[in-house]
């Protein structure tokens, strides 16, 4: 009991220095600081549909492209304020992943995962193709405006409530149901659990995030174009961060998020040409080896609860 | 959009089609064979095509040999890749949940691209052998391609010929229906999981010296491959080998006929919407349930 005092005091601890940190962090800092809630945000997200149903999501980065363009579109075309915007951009997330999980979430095996693979590049298509609201392979650019530390807050909010829904429905019934698919589907219909309709939660709340977070990015970087907005290697990211961290927990996407990104601002942009191939190597070194990562390893040694 | 069909339009799109898929089929063969044997979607499939269409392109540029003369050593090449990959990391994950399979081979196939672009760069290289095109009546038919159809219907036709009639290909036929009762008759699983694994990526590789002469090639070619392969086995059927046929050639059919109405480049939003269409549909494919 005591244990789980100190972490929450230490949270609270770590939330008033983040809170506080603009006023006295470098441009340079704020801005990693911003790209860190960016990548703990997409990570969790990621993890609350694979990571809890099992169901591999290999397309993510298509509901981030999706809330930047929404958000680019809503801000330029009908001059909407800059969070609302994003809000809308999370919207436009849950509304994709409506449209793709109605059809690929029914069946079991990997419909779903195949079919995530190829959303990216249609969407890439379609933005291209429609070129009078996205103004194609030209990009949108947003009016000029220095709002890094307003982005900051909102990132870190958006970060925070993702961590906040994931450990919300991982101590719920709803999340019990959700680990019940990923061990076994079978098992959890013959139970009475309307697999389809669980997953499909999962899926969309899982959409939000990135969506929201598309939009808050695509405000900070002030331009948006179709290969900046929906790269394979953002999806490749989130998915490395939660299997490295430990995929199915509240924790480890945030470990592996925190990880990864000093590891890659620190060690790997020397190794830039690498990077896949590490990222790659990683996924094949924790599917075989350490299956419940980082959080997994800490778990045994400090025997700490499996789940958060 | 206005578009008047006339039927030269619609013979020239048919036969195109039908060009198109029979490479399609081949590929996806590869796809459902490991599918069907192993019950593993192999993301690294397109990837494996990538790296045969380079092995001819090496063989091309550095020793002039035919591209054509290259297939038996791209598609031997990549069966030893295929079994090496299938021997150290494949097998390990073969009964474990199919989160796992699919990481695997996900991690595997950004790890392939990554080192193609070391070896290769990511310069456009190109084969250029057979250019120009016949003209069959009112219909144009571009030379490499015709030989690429030529070549990827023999090697179907053979590779359905070894699955019906070889010791071998009954056992792979057997295992992919069950492979308990396979055990059971004495048949050696891992064994014919590494085969059929090899198998598998020699027809991807087969693929990939055909697409060579076709078009520029390019690390991240693959992984569209694997999209549309895996649409060919939804189509057709999952597990179904002969569905992968009928799969490919219509998947074919689609994208041309579709080209006549829209841009190119919606032509891969055409693919997508077509696996959406078919999995709410007929999920269990045209040709319904398993036929091996």
């Amino acid at each position: 009991m005591t244990r789980g005092r100190t972490f929450v005091g230490a949270l609270a601890l770590l939330a008033v220095a983040l809170a506080v940190y603009p006023l006295f962090g470098t441009g340079y800092g704020v801005r990693s600081m911003l790209q860190l809630f960016m990548w703990v945000a997409l990570a969790s997200s990621w993890n609350l549909i694979s990571g809890l149903t099992g169901y591999v999501s290999f397309g993510h980065v298509a509901f981030f492209g999706a809330g930047a363009y929404t958000t680019g579109i809503l801000v330029t075309g009908a001059g909407w304020p800059w969070p609302a915007a994003a809000l809308a951009g999370g919207v436009a997330g849950a509304a994709l992943a409506l449209l793709i999980g109605v059809p690929c979430l029914r069946l079991k095996g990997p419909y779903f995962a195949i079919a995530m693979l190829g959303l990216n590049e249609v969407l890439r298509a379609l933005v291209s193709y429609f070129e009078g609201l996205t103004g194609g392979g030209n990009g949108l650019s947003f009016p000029t405006r220095h709002a890094t530390v307003p982005i900051y807050y909102a990132m870190a909010f958006t970060a925070a409530v993702v961590i906040g829904m994931t450990y919300l429905v991982i101590t719920s019934r709803f999340g019990l149901r959700l680990m019940t698919i990923r061990e076994d589907e079978v098992a959890a219909e013959a139970m009475g659990i309307d697999t389809f309709r669980h997953k499909l939660y999962a899926f969309l709340l899982s959409a939000v995030g990135p969506g929201i977070v598309g939009g808050l990015a695509a405000r900070d970087q002030g331009y948006i174009e179709p290969m900046s907005v929906f790269p394979l290697a953002t999806t490749i990211t989130m998915i490395v961060m939660v299997l490295f961290g430990g995929k199915g927990t509240v924790w480890g996407p945030v470990l592996g998020a925190v990880l990864l990104f000093v590891f890659q601002e620190v060690v790997w942009s020397h190794f830039i040409y690498l990077h896949q191939l590490l990222f790659g190597a990683i996924i094949v070194a924790v599917v075989l080896l350490m299956p419940r990562g980082v959080l997994g390893l800490l778990q045994i040694r400090y025997r700490l609860p499996r789940t958060i | 959009m206005n578009v008047v069909l006339t039927p030269a339009m619609l013979g020239q799109v048919v036969v195109s089609g039908l060009l198109a898929g029979a490479l399609y089929s081949m590929v996806a063969l590869g796809l459902a064979l490991i599918f069907g044997v192993m019950r593993v979607i192999n993301i690294a499939h397109g990837p494996m095509l990538m790296l045969g269409a380079y092995t001819t392109w090496i063989l091309f540029d550095r020793f002039g040999m035919n591209p054509y003369l290259t297939l038996p050593l791209s598609a031997a090449v990549m069966f030893l890749l295929g079994a090496l990959l299938q021997r150290t990391l494949v097998f390990r994950v073969v009964d474990a949940p199919e989160l796992s399979s699919l990481l695997l081979t996900f991690g595997v196939s950004i790890a392939l691209v990554n080192i193609a672009q070391l070896v290769f760069t990511s310069d456009l290289r190109s084969v250029e052998f057979l250019t120009g095109s016949i003209a069959l009546g009112p219909i144009a038919l571009s030379k490499s391609r015709l030989i690429a159809c030529a070549f990827a219907a023999a090697i179907t036709a053979l590779a359905f010929l070894f699955l019906q009639k070889t010791r071998l290909g009954k056992a792979i036929r057997a295992t992919s229906q069950s492979r308990e009762v396979a055990m059971v008759c004495g048949i050696d699983v891992q064994r014919i999981h590494l085969i059929s694994f090899g198998i598998a990526c020699a027809l991807a590789a087969c693929g990939g010296t055909l697409v060579a002469v076709m078009v520029a090639i390019q690390p991240e070619m693959g992984q569209i491959w694997t999209f549309k392969s895996f649409l060919v086995i939804v189509l057709g059927g999952a597990g179904n080998y002969p569905g992968a046929l009928l799969g490919g050639l219509l998947l074919g059919l689609i994208e041309q006929l579709s080209s006549l109405f829209l841009t190119t480049q919606l032509s891969e939003a055409v693919a997508y919407v077509l696996l959406v269409l078919a999995l709410l549909v007929r999920p269990s494919g045209l040709l319904g349930g398993r036929q091996t």
